[in-house]
């Protein structure tokens, strides 16, 4: 043979080869996350749980926010990951009316998702990570408030004596900061809000750089801080679970996926979801460990 | 009568100048900054007024970005101004021979300043000035001084040796020969250096929101956490044209500090 038979050869062998092995091999599976403590936390679960099952995992957790996680999910980037069910209606959906009610909003963006977007949503899990406002214990008890109508009779007698510190997304959504309040009728003075990145609020409160500090409910952080979150008597906070997102070419593919996965859900409640963040948040731990853990206290690997 | 015939037409002709001089700097300083202002509250408004999506509408206000501006200028302005107030003098005294051994500390410390991510300057110094202003202030100072210090030392350096020795040979005072001839003559590069550090800062700015410094990042940051495009892109056109509108009347006065020098 001469040297270009055999290097042509070679190439249509190596071809081959690659067609047969694309045909034959069924796609990895892309597990993505956002990238704070609980998102790395439920996407280590998914690789970890995944990967026992037989799976070949692809880990891509620690993307970025909601934007990028979810374009990276529509485009195929990834095929699962947690998503909250408010925050995919907000933000992902495009929708600018908050829906308060749980089961409605689940509900609704599976619906919608289903049919617009091929995404498949899988069971809610138990905890629900909403958003909290937090003072610190020790101001808290002198001012005597306990619930969020206290600290709108503090704020509406003296509006300029407390700072509040809150990020960004909270700041801004409908059913955040202004619907909050509207519900329970005071108004901090303008100067007086500070707008942060969302893993600064616990320590800025701790710190006393702000008085009142935006947070979510099962962060670790405020146990540790010695921080309280005060009562929601008037029931603003919405309940939005999360559930694994999954897409739908990905199901169509190992059917038995979405059963694998929905055991998941039901072991993760708010305690458990509170105590998983405070190992790596406080104790150091690795998202990957502590995952892991879980995954085998529950049984689950 | 023609001595008044004269007096008259120098009068004029003085008018005619000053009128002129008048036009031309309107021209230079004032055309290019309206247009750029213009722009961007061109932007602005088109955007306000055609959403129609509520979180946008709440969320985009004429007071808040007005706030937001005014914030964001603050924070380029204070720390570009202290960061030439120090780093001028630095590179300065660092120049002159005798302190030449000190050319490597300095440097050596700014350029460290340059290569730790501001992100994380902001997050480690958060710890000593608190949230806001003053933590901004110190990571945007930070990175401008290497910038102008680096400037400032190469124009130094740049000035022909022969130059100098004349003018010792005339028996020039040491500082005389500084703001005479070596300021003089390096002071386009140490200009070139002010404006890559105010153009940094005022695209470094937009990180500041992180730490509740407020100003167009504040935009920046919400747009993209809400998938908002409309207010993610008024803060970044809002951000540029704020650079580009530094620049140019930058530009304009290293062009006035040469032709003093002429």
């Amino acid at each position: 043979m001469t040297k270009k038979a055999k290097v042509l050869t070679l190439s249509l062998i190596l071809a081959l080869l690659m067609s047969a092995g694309s045909v034959l091999a069924k796609e990895p599976i892309d597990v993505g996350s956002k990238n704070f403590t609980e998102q790395l936390i439920l996407g280590k679960m998914l690789v970890i749980y995944l990967d026992h099952h037989g799976y070949d995992v692809v880990d891509r957790t620690g993307l970025s926010g909601t934007q990028a996680t979810r374009t990276a999910l529509e485009s195929g980037e990834i095929d699962v990951y947690w998503e909250y069910t408010g925050t995919a209606w907000l933000v992902a959906l495009k929708h600018d009316q908050a829906i308060t009610d749980s089961q409605l909003v689940y509900n609704k963006v599976k619906a919608e998702d289903a049919q617009k977007n091929d995404l498949i949503w899988l069971d809610m899990a138990k905890f629900n990570n909403t958003y909290t406002l937090m003072m610190r214990r020790d101001e808290a008890e002198k001012l005597g408030i306990k619930t969020l109508s206290d600290l709108a009779a503090h704020v509406r007698k003296n509006p300029k004596a407390i700072k509040f510190g809150t990020d960004h997304e909270f700041y801004a959504r409908p059913d955040g900061f202004p619907a909050l309040e509207k519900l329970y009728n005071f108004r901090f003075d303008r100067g007086n809000v500070i707008i942060m990145d969302a893993g600064l609020t616990y320590k800025a409160l701790r710190d006393g750089q702000v008085d009142v500090s935006m947070g979510f409910a099962t962060d670790g952080r405020i146990a540790a801080f010695d921080l309280v979150n005060m009562i929601d008597d008037k029931k603003f906070f919405p309940v939005y679970n999360p559930a694994p997102v999954v897409r739908k070419e990905i199901l169509d593919q190992y059917p038995e996926l979405a059963d694998l996965l929905n055991k998941i859900g039901p072991k993760l409640d708010t305690e458990t979801m509170t105590r998983l963040n405070y190992e790596v948040d406080i104790e150091g731990k690795t998202p990957e460990e502590v995952a892991e853990n879980f995954l085998k206290e529950a049984g689950l690997i | 009568m023609s001595e008044v015939a004269t007096t008259l037409t120098t009068k004029q002709m003085n008018r005619r100048i000053s009128f002129k001089s008048f036009g031309e700097f309107a021209l230079r300083w004032l055309l290019v900054p309206l247009i750029l202002i213009g722009a961007g509250t061109g932007f602005a408004v088109y955007i306000i007024t055609h959403t129609t999506d509520f979180i946008v509408k709440d969320f985009l206000t004429y007071d808040r970005l007005i706030a937001a501006g005014l914030e964001h200028i603050k924070l380029v302005l204070v720390s570009s101004f202290l960061a030439i107030a120090f780093s001028l003098p630095m590179g300065i005294i660092i120049s002159r021979p005798r302190f030449k051994r000190l050319e490597k500390w300095v440097v050596g410390i700014t350029n460290v300043g340059q290569t730790v991510p501001s992100i994380a300057i902001l997050g480690l110094f958060m710890g000593f000035f608190g949230l806001g202003f003053k933590t901004a202030i110190f990571a945007l100072w930070l990175y401008a001084l290497l910038p102008i210090l680096r400037n400032t030392l190469a124009g130094i350096r740049s000035v022909n040796p022969g130059i100098i020795q004349a003018a010792h040979g005339m028996g020039m005072h040491p500082m005389r020969i500084l703001f005479k001839i070596e300021l003089p003559l390096a002071l386009k590069v140490i200009m070139g250096g002010i404006r890559t550090a105010v153009v940094i800062n005022v695209g470094t700015a937009a990180l500041a929101t992180f730490i509740g410094a407020g100003g167009f990042g504040d935009l920046i940051v919400t747009g993209l956490k809400l998938s908002r495009m409309e207010i993610l892109l008024t803060g970044a056109v809002s951000t540029a044209l704020l650079a580009i509108l530094a620049d140019y009347l930058l530009s304009h006065v290293e062009a006035k500090l040469i032709s003093y020098g002429d």
